[in-house]
């Protein structure tokens, strides 16, 4: 299926990439400014769900607290440049690597576990993470959050902002879809469909394993960093189980098994979001319903859901 | 001599699963191991691949000692192993399955950035054609037939390039006709590649058709070894087998 | 049962606000609370026995993912219809009679109510371990959950098994639900409290144990009051602590069986 998929890629496929990002670069004159910071706010989160998807669709790894390395991210790069002098630049550089340092210690001991073990374990890490984030006022003010955060001025505008995250983003996405199609990633692969097979074609299955935690935890700090930019303030809440919940189902909603998935799963996430938010208070019952009718009803997302209508019957499925 | 094993024992709880078993595998040997259930004969694969850790004993492969060695390492010595029930990735396409293991075990699995798709395709389709499924490389591997998923399973073992092969079980649920001709391939592959296999087998046709050599277990032990004409004629293997019929 | 149910988190909430309910709604009557202490857990079984049949039934065979989600919808559901029945602002329950006031007990002074309910605790997991382990219902349920085809094929109707054993559970959660509602207000958001803390307690117990969840919650309790006394902020962070640590060295739990 993937190298199909590959196949496709080289014939047309490209353009039609070329074609997209055009749109998004074109998008600032079209749209008003608060409109432009959804997409800017969605394209963000797709960033995340990516790194998600990357260790949860690929490596079959399912984490219950990706919100904790997002927040980790979006932390790193606030507090530094509230506290400290040193360059926006690498304010926004430190946020990945922070999150990457601490997903070398929360993966070293994670990867010991698996199944269910293995999630909660993730839960609790990414709670210990909300928890001092929430308490420890005296350095990350608490509930109040961090406000205010200084961002160069010629970022300060909604539409340079945006325009610098996409160029950020598409990185990202490139970076992540060679990751996918590498030898690597279809070790990831295999390690999904059959960790025990894959001990024995002479894989150490736990060092790949926290190596896919490692590199997800990355793009889940870029992804934090890129919002604390955005936003100019962070809040505890990007740790909490919500915001993980959050990231799941829009990796969920676009298809587990797909590259461009989450990005799908995060266009119609914030369009949901905005439309229901603006017209009730009661968005999270909407939203249990629609991931209810995701689990009952579309088990491979909208892009699964898609693909599946138009594929040949009796091909491709597995 | 390409492997000796030494005393080797394992204890479950209380139930000792493999008892003081020690053989020697000879270079080019083609050996099977046939034994009731629960005889250990798994648990003595698990041993010897690294799967679980012997209380007592010595594996040497080589000459060197790869005792307690995890399976990744053990299979980077060149030992391959293939389970007894289908043990594949099922939503890998055929051609991937086996790249997957090439990659491996010539260190690439590491890269990150180049494109997996082109990379080592030679020696992959020349697996693909020596197990015969070279047609259906692109067939996601889950929707294969059976007994093509038994044949690739062999194909994922050889692309990890091994010298000793243990095959578990390798006609477990193929008609005869099938049976005979994955009897065949193993046999034809041992040769042009010039593999030591030592497989677990029920099937006794198949047993004593090929083996040069026959070891029985019973009780985690190794209870007779010798041409398959010898072993047939024994006595005692005759007793346990008739007592497992009634 | 092995499936991951966040939502009882929810039901226990459910039982509060049932409780509530019933109780201003027979405010007139003499011993109010004791009837709605009767009917609230009766009325969230019967919701969760809905829910069971709906919903959860189907996602059994499926992964951890789907459970977690599924649940989780669950909570944000059920929150939401509560806070659109019973609005946001805080309710409380009165004390009932005969247990409002203290009681003082060489020289301290305890109130009546936290003594029975520091009663009731034991006394459930008795009545509980004795269900599932003494009596010939618990047997099957045993059986069930060790074995769903072999308990189907010797004639037990494993649907039915499993949604029973369901609703007991939210019997239970209801139970605890309108137990601790005249102790402190019933308001949204109580159910994302519990359910961190039901979460750790089970965890360190041992997924799937009775006893374990018991044991847990002891421990839970001491290494909790212990981190207030130490460090009052990071009290919550204490319990994931020791989480992470029974995770690490049996992943299976306390009082679980490795798999």
């Amino acid at each position: 299926m993937m190298s199909e998929f590959l196949k496709e890629m080289k014939s047309g496929k490209w353009i039609a990439v070329l074609v997209c990002v055009a749109a998004f670069a074109l998008l600032p004159i079209v749209l008003q400014e608060g409109y432009l910071s959804l997409v800017n706010e969605m394209l963000i989160l797709a960033v995340a769900a990516c790194g998600l998807n990357l260790m949860m669709g690929y490596a079959g790894m399912v984490s219950f607290g990706p919100a904790g390395l997002y927040a980790v991210g979006a932390y790193t790069t606030g507090l530094i440049l509230v506290y400290t002098k040193i360059p926006f630049w690498l304010a926004l550089a430190a946020g990945p690597i922070m999150a990457g340092v601490v997903s070398v210690v929360v993966g070293w001991f994670c990867v010991r576990l698996t199944h269910v073990y293995f999630s909660l374990l993730t839960l609790a890490f990414s709670q210990i993470i909300h928890t001092i984030l929430f308490e420890w006022y005296d350095f990350t003010r608490g509930d109040d959050g961090i406000v205010d955060i200084p961002v160069p001025s010629f970022l300060s505008s909604i539409t340079h902002y945006y325009y610098f995250s996409l160029v950020a983003i598409c990185v990202c996405l490139f970076v992540l879809w060679k990751i996918v199609n590498s030898p690597f990633g279809k070790t990831l692969q295999a390690l999904r469909e059959n960790p025990e097979r894959t001990e024995f074609i002479g894989i150490n299955v736990r060092r790949y394993q926290l190596a896919v935690f490692i590199i997800s935890g990355v793009f889940l700090g870029i992804a934090g960093a890129l919002y604390c930019g955005f936003n100019k303030n962070v809040f505890p809440d990007f740790a909490d189980m919500m915001k993980s919940t959050e990231m799941i189902v829009v990796c969920l909603m676009g298809g587990i098994y797909n590259f461009l998935g989450p990005v799908v799963g995060s266009v119609v996430y914030m369009f949901l979001d905005k439309l229901i938010s603006s017209n009730t208070h009661y968005w999270p019952l909407v939203l249990g319903c629609v991931i209810i009718a995701l689990l009952i009803f579309m088990r491979g997302g909208v892009v699964g859901f898609v693909s599946e209508k138009l594929a040949p019957r009796g091909e491709e499925r597995g | 001599m390409i492997l000796r094993v030494e005393k080797l024992k394992k204890t479950f709880g209380g139930l000792t699963a493999v008892n003081d078993v020690s053989f020697d595998l000879m270079e080019g040997e083609l050996s099977s191991i046939i034994g009731p259930n629960g005889a250990g004969k798994t648990t003595l694969f698990n041993l010897l691949t690294g799967h679980i850790r012997p209380d007592e004993g010595r594996i040497l492969f080589k000459e060197r000692d790869i005792t307690g060695f995890q399976p990744d390492r053990v299979c980077r010595q060149g030992i391959g192993r293939s389970f007894q029930r289908t043990n594949i990735f099922p939503k890998l396409t055929v051609f991937e399955n086996v790249q997957v293991a090439i990659l491996s075990i010539r260190r690439k699995s590491r890269s990150l950035f180049s494109t997996a798709s082109r990379m080592l395709v030679g020696e992959t389709m020349e697996i693909l054609e020596s197990i015969g499924l070279a047609e259906k490389r692109n067939v996601t591997a889950g929707l294969l037939a059976h007994g093509d998923q038994r044949l690739l399973e062999i194909g994922i073992t050889l692309g990890t390039n091994p010298e000793l092969v243990f095959l578990d079980e390798p006609t477990a649920g193929m008609s005869p006709e099938e049976s005979w001709k994955a009897v065949e391939l193993v046999q034809r592959l041992a040769r042009e590649r010039n593999l030591t296999l030592l497989f677990i087998e029920h099937d006794m046709e198949v047993v004593f058709g090929i083996s040069e050599k026959v070891r029985v277990m019973h009780l985690g032990s190794i209870l007779a070894e010798g041409t398959p004409e010898a072993v047939r004629a024994d006595e005692e293997v005759q007793r346990i087998y008739l007592a497992e019929e009634t | 049962m092995q499936v991951l149910n966040l939502a009882h988190a929810s039901l226990y909430m459910l039982g509060a606000y049932l409780c509530f309910w019933v109780s201003s709604l027979l405010s007139q009557a003499a011993g109010s609370f004791w009837w709605s202490l009767f009917a609230a857990p009766l009325l969230v079984a019967v919701f969760g026995g809905i829910l069971e049949a709906m919903l959860l039934r189907r996602i059994y065979d499926r992964d951890v993912l789907d459970q977690f989600l599924l649940t989780f919808a669950l909570i944000l559901i059920i929150g939401d219809l509560c806070k659109l029945a019973w609005g946001v602002e805080y309710h409380t329950v009165d004390t009932p009679w005969p247990l409002d006031g203290p009681v003082i007990f060489g020289g301290l002074v305890f109130p009546k109510y936290n003594l029975f309910l520091i009663g009731c605790g034991p006394l459930l997991y008795v009545c509980l371990w004795s269900l599932i382990n003494k009596t010939r219902l618990g047997s099957v349920v045993r059986a069930v959950t060790y074995n769903r085809d072999m308990a189907s094929a010797l004639g037990v109707n494993v649907s039915w098994v499993y949604t029973g054993v369901f609703m007991l559970g939210c019997w239970l959660a209801g139970l605890g639900g309108a137990l601790v509602a005249p102790m402190s207000a019933v308001m949204p958001g109580m159910d994302m409290v519990v359910l961190i803390d039901c979460f750790i307690i089970v965890v360190i117990g041992g997924l799937g144990s009775i006893s374990g969840a018991f044991l847990g919650s002891i421990i839970f309790g001491l290494v909790t009051a212990f981190g207030i006394l130490v460090a009052p902020r990071l009290a919550i962070a204490f319990g994931f602590i020791l989480m992470i640590i029974v995770l690490i060295i049996r992943p299976w739990g306390l009082m679980g069986k490795p798999e």
